[in-house]
């Protein structure tokens, strides 16, 4: 697929995602005011009012645009690391019980269900909750423990969406005529796998993948929300938390990041969207 | 293959409540803190001894599970420890909690509904044009939007800046007694006033995946021969698609809706926080950030439980709804 031949929506969606990875690669060399240095001259500076800050400050004074291409980073790389992880590890279960059948793929299809049957954020909160508590509960729990946690559990809830994605995709090409004669021409299940069913199945996990980033990205800020996100980190989730109280004084200092969040979980769903329908149409024609 | 179909089914969903209810009890013990550093702060050691036994401390996490579940089992859900040892039993909790948010669920279900099936059927009625692509893409656009961030937009613009509806709290639809006693915001106009906000957050990104899963269905049932046979019959298109096609195109919609039910409780933990209403989200939020272990477990017990409840309640009927797809299955 090319880039011309992507709708307008699917190439915005493109153009903003490239933005918000350079943000995440590059965010840091960008010259702006320092994130966490609040301008004591410029509280509650509105959108586009001023130069020095382009996207205006909070009621603090921090400067909005500056955190949000900073908060770019730690939201998308625990989103993207916990998608692909979780997608790899789920995946591979998926492909492995799905072309075996039997009493593996029973047991592993049983444990997808077990973690699907407590909802993601329930389950997220209580992973983080459990695993980032310090004996004393007046020490707080170093930032890079909790981001550690966090990624661990938003891996723990990906492994069963995308499983069960790998899973179905390899029950139905398992049983496709040029596999059936690559098994009784004697090739090796290991080879079969990696040469026939992983290249057929690949489109739909990207496809899943997409909309689980999406997911995953309110997950994170749903448990910043909560109050056990990275509390004192700049990720969008936490931007939002933080500003919760000033939508009085300073209505944009919240709905900058809340835009943000938006579109970039708008285009991940987008280009997710844009991959699923390709492959029914490619189905189609089989 | 027929009998033991069914039989299988309830087998694996027997396991699901049993392998989340165990996950969750080791995961409890696996905490960096020990449960009874927590829980147990009699200094006297025989003292001491006593109530991590009582709260089957002392066992090994297979031992305390089976515990636990024996008392589940038998009606017994858990307590809030506090230092005391205090034990306020969680069931006390769950009977006030799980209604408000199954009241709420059922709130947001309905209004998803409503809109999203006339919609769905309008855009694949009219599928490819104009219409179509302003519902399906306009659709697309708020069901991006995460429900938290709806949910404080909201709760800004219409709860405080136009003041049409109190920004957040909860009220009994029904007066109690007590309620009137401590002068509490009760009745049944307050009760709606009250919901309009979290019900709104929560159902906007359904309304979305339910249109469109409804669209797929329809247009593909127009294709169908009986539609064609409808049609040449003279019946007219609103009935046509409201008893034709609707029926069966509606078994996606209604398996995801039930399939819902615990994901949407996820969901109401983040509203149910911020419109402050006192239901099981709520609780559950509360659990974690006051360390009630004990009562997290039993919380997270009755959640599988009803995602479990929802999928028997589907596949019972599947079959009702389209008879074809119980000869498929045999």
């Amino acid at each position: 697929m090319k880039f011309k031949q992507l709708g307008i929506f699917s190439k915005a969606s493109v153009i903003w995602l490239c933005l918000v990875i350079f943000m995440v690669v590059f965010g840091q060399w960008i010259p702006l005011p320092q994130p966490t240095n609040f301008d004591i001259d410029a509280m509650g500076v509105g959108l586009f009012d001023s130069l020095k800050h382009p996207l205006g400050t909070d009621s603090n004074g921090y400067d909005l645009l500056s955190n949000v291409i900073l908060g770019a980073r730690p939201s998308m790389l625990i989103s993207l690391i916990s998608v692909g992880i979780g997608g790899l590890i789920g995946s591979t279960l998926g492909i492995i019980s799905a072309y075996k059948r039997g009493k593996l793929d029973y047991v592993v299809n049983t444990l997808f269900n077990i973690v699907l049957s407590v909802p993601a954020l329930v389950l997220g909160l209580a992973l983080v909750a459990v695993l980032a508590t310090n004996p004393d509960p007046n020490i707080e729990v170093p930032t890079s423990r909790r981001v550690v946690v966090i990624i661990l559990s938003l891996t723990i809830v990906i492994i069963p969406v995308l499983g069960r994605i790998a899973r179905g995709a390899t029950l139905s090409w398992s049983n496709r005529e040029f596999v059936v004669a690559a098994r009784s021409m004697g090739m090796k299940d290991s080879q079969i796998i990696m040469k026939h069913i992983v290249p057929n199945v690949l489109p739909a996990i990207y496809a899943v993948a997409f909309l689980a980033i999406g997911v995953v990205i309110v997950v994170e800020g749903s448990l910043s929300l909560l109050g056990v996100g990275i509390v004192d980190g700049v990720s969008w989730g936490s931007m939002i938390a933080r500003v919760r109280g000033d939508l009085e004084y300073a209505p944009h200092s919240m709905i900058v990041p809340v835009v943000v969040l938006a579109l970039t979980v708008i285009a991940c769903n987008q280009l997710g969207d844009v991959l699923r329908s390709q492959l029914d149409s490619r189905e189609g024609r089989l | 293959m027929k009998s033991t179909e069914p039989l299988k089914r309830l087998a694996q969903l027997v396991l699901v409540v049993l392998g989340s209810t165990f996950l969750v009890s080791i995961l409890i013990r696996l905490l960096p803190v020990g449960l009874e550093d927590i829980y147990v702060v009699n200094p006297d050691p025989a003292g001491r001894a006593r109530e991590i036994r009582n709260l089957g401390l002392d066992l090994n996490p297979f031992a305390f599970y089976l515990r636990w579940l024996n008392g589940f089992i038998h009606g017994d859900f858990g307590s809030y420890v506090y230092p005391g040892p205090t034990f306020v039993p969680v069931s006390q909790y769950i009977t006030r909690t799980l209604p408000v948010t199954l009241q709420l669920i059922f709130y947001v279900q309905i209004v998803a509904l409503t809109i999203s099936i006339p919609l769905g059927l309008l855009s694949a009625y009219k599928v490819g044009t104009r219409i179509d692509r302003f519902i399906s893409n306009g659709l697309f656009i708020f069901s991006s939007i995460p429900s938290f961030v709806l949910a404080l937009i909201l709760a800004f613009y219409i709860g405080v800046k136009l003041g049409w509806v109190p920004p957040l709290g909860y009220a009994q639809p029904f007066c109690s007694a007590e309620d009137i006693d401590r002068a509490n915001a009760c009745g049944i106009r307050e009760h709606f006033k009250l919901m309009v906000l979290p019900v709104v957050s929560l159902s906007v990104p359904l309304i979305a995946s339910y249109t469109r899963l409804l669209r797929t269905d329809v247009i593909a049932t127009l294709r169908e021969d009986f539609v064609t046979m409808a049609a040449s019959k003279g019946l007219s298109n609103q009935r046509i698609l409201w008893t034709h096609v609707f029926r069966p195109s509606s078994i996606t919609l209604f398996t995801s809706a039930a399939l819902n039910m615990g994901g949407l409780i996820g969901g109401a933990l983040v509203i149910e926080t911020i419109f402050s209403i006192p239901g099981i989200g709520f609780e559950i939020a509360l659990a974690i950030a006051s360390r009630q272990y004990f009562a997290l477990q039993a919380y997270i017990a009755i959640i599988a439980f009803g995602y479990v409840f929802f999928n028997v309640i589907v596949d019972l009927t599947i079959g009702r709804i389209d008879p074809r797809s119980r000869e498929r299955r045999q």
